[in-house]
């Protein structure tokens, strides 16, 4: 019996391993052809490369300001998600101690913007944004992202309601004002729901195409992903810088996943399972 | 907004822990209550709520029925015309029509091959948190960097890769993976499942790892077979799990873009042309802010009835188990 068990468990191995490999591929693929020159890539795409040469991360930073693409993703990303998190957790806070119909009323309404896709709002929130001249900004697109403190304030909410009511009401005993209490009471208890929306929110935002490659239109405004899609012409016959672009921006994101993994699993599951 | 394009959406309120029996809290709460600045509290998600949803609804449906363009900057009103040209213009109907191929095409196979992945992935075997984690991962980059890699892959021309191993295995010619309209819908479509199965799976998995193993041990006493286990025990038990994964590829498929745009541009031709692809066209690009709402309503209307129907099972399913 346990013989068998363990046949089954390599079985397993024998059939998963090469499948996953097949699955990991594309990032073989172009973490090899990296340290290729043009000639090798067109010759010989699979093969290892015959020599560790970085010429080609060499040319991709010299011809591109990755740095400042970086620079704007990186800012962007952090201040949306530090607004996402303020206006999300202040909602689910007056939730918590304004259990009235008038919450009641203002939750069904939130509810509202989940039935909207982005798609349906994008032609006024463009003209919206010319108007406020915030288009071909970094500002405009923390604007827009300010949309997901919805998704935020129903997330932390949930979360919300495992705070220890009394905990509040002794700090309100004690003089605290309702601002004091949100601030050095609530928000370091709900700590671990604002790590794993944060988690989540900043991916999307990070990896986000559409907002900037609808409202960004000058190369120093660019994010990094809009950055790579502008790249493909230039280097559309010089595959190996190409396949190096997108290894550099690949990076902070596996450094992101290693790092991230638990918190990310984590959003994953606590959107779908309930307690 | 849904556009946490790979967030689970369902469940805004995940009730964890016990909660307080609103009569006692309700006493405790007074001396809370009597301040009014609590309030001031919901202001800033409110100000997020009608100036990035509200007024932009009310806008887009204002101008659905107006001919609002940089042609005629001051809107008149023309009735559902605009409406009427979505079904007799072909590059909408066929962004329409390829949206809904996607979508559905996601969906089945994404839901057909992560339930036996996520069974197996749950075995004990050498290498299983390494198989997870390759799995995984294409969900975590952006799916339009990844859409470009893609295009190199699938590229005809001289060092496509999967053309070249085709080739050197069978003798296959170069297949026109991206510039014959029917396999571009299948490179779109297939991409799309490669980014996405492993994360269902792990979705999936969660959900089984949550079956108490003492009900496999009793059908294992009762001389059930693994298959009848399977069937009997961990399929109904996933039900929950196939709302959840079947609802959120079907809303992310419907507003799909950035695949399709990155690798094939939406061509050839319409091939691959999605709807929120034809609203920035018309309505950004071509500045036709009329016939471009029409459009963006109607894409609204089909979302949203997706939405609530995902809201409803949900909540229904959530009653069913407790």
């Amino acid at each position: 019996m346990r013989t068998r068990a363990r046949w089954g468990s390599v079985t397993t191995s024998l059939v998963m391993i090469p499948l996953a490999a097949l699955v990991g591929f594309p990032f073989y693929y172009i973490v090899v052809n990296t340290m290729k020159t043009q000639q090798e890539t067109a010759n010989s795409p699979l093969a290892l490369p015959t020599s560790l040469n970085f010429d080609n991360y060499v040319e991709v930073f010299q011809t591109l300001p990755l740095v400042q693409s970086f620079a704007n993703t990186f800012v962007v990303t952090v201040a949306s998600i530090v607004l996402m998190l303020v206006v999300g957790s202040m909602a689910a806070f007056a939730s918590l101690i304004r259990q009235t119909w008038v919450s009641r009323a203002i939750a069904a309404m939130l509810v509202l913007a989940f039935v909207v896709p982005f798609q349906s709002t994008l032609i006024p929130l463009y003209r919206m944004l010319v108007d406020w001249r915030l288009v071909d900004t970094l500002q405009g697109l923390v604007v827009l992202y300010a949309a997901g403190s919805i998704f935020c304030y129903f997330l932390i909410q949930g979360y919300m309601r495992t705070v220890p009511f009394e905990v509040i009401e002794a700090a309100r005993v004690d003089g605290a004002g309702v601002f004091r209490i949100y601030w050095t009471i609530v928000l370091p208890l709900i700590r671990p729901i604002l790590i794993t929306v944060g988690v989540f929110q900043a991916m999307w935002v990070w990896n986000d195409f559409i907002t900037p490659n609808v409202f960004i239109s000058s190369p120093r405004n660019e994010t990094l992903v809009l950055q790579v899609y502008s790249a493909v012409g230039q280097f559309s016959v010089n595959w190996p810088a190409f396949m190096t672009l997108t290894v550099i921006v690949l990076i902070p994101m596996v450094i992101f996943f290693v790092v991230m993994q638990r918190h990310i699993v984590n959003g994953l599951v606590q959107g779908s399972i309930k307690g | 907004m849904t556009a946490t394009t790979s967030l689970p959406e369902v469940a805004p309120t995940g009730g964890t822990g016990p909660s307080h029996p609103a009569g006692t809290r309700g006493n405790t709460l007074l001396r809370l209550r009597e301040s009014a600045a609590d309030y001031v509290f919901y202001l800033p998600v409110l100000v997020v709520f009608v100036v990035l949803f509200a007024i932009p609804v009310v806008q887009s449906l204002y101008w659905s029925f107006t001919d609002f363009s940089v042609r005629s900057p001051e809107p008149e009103y023309v009735g559902f015309a605009n409406y009427g040209r979505i079904f007799n213009d072909s590059s909408m109907m066929t962004a329409l029509w390829f949206t809904l191929a996607y979508t559905i095409g996601t969906t089945l196979i994404v839901t057909v091959l992560a339930i036996p992945l996520a069974v197996v992935l749950n075995r004990r075997f050498v290498g299983r948190n390494l198989v997870r984690s390759v799995f995984f991962f294409p969900a975590i980059p952006s799916i339009a960097v990844l859409g470009l890699v893609w295009g190199f892959i699938l590229s005809p021309i001289g060092s496509g890769v999967l053309n070249t191993v085709l080739d050197a295995v069978g003798g296959l010619g170069p297949v026109p993976w991206l510039s014959d309209p029917q396999l571009a819908q299948l490179s779109v479509i297939l991409v799309g499942v490669w980014s996405q199965l492993g994360w269902h799976a792990i979705l999936y998995l969660a959900y089984l790892q949550s079956i108490p193993s003492d009900l496999y041990e009793v059908a294992t006493i009762d001389g059930a077979s693994r298959r009848q286990q399977f069937f009997t025990i961990t399929l109904p038990l996933l039900t929950p799990a196939v709302t959840v994964s079947q609802l959120l590829l079907l809303t992310n498929g419907l507003k799909v873009y950035d695949l399709p745009f990155t690798l094939t541009g939406g061509g050839p031709g319409y091939a691959t042309y999605t709807m929120t692809q034809s609203i920035i066209q018309r309505g950004i690009a071509q500045a036709e802010f009329g016939q471009a709402s029409a459009l963006a309503v109607v894409f609204m209307l089909i979302v949203g009835a997706v939405v609530l129907l995902q809201l409803a099972v949900a909540r229904r399913l959530e009653g069913r188990i407790r």
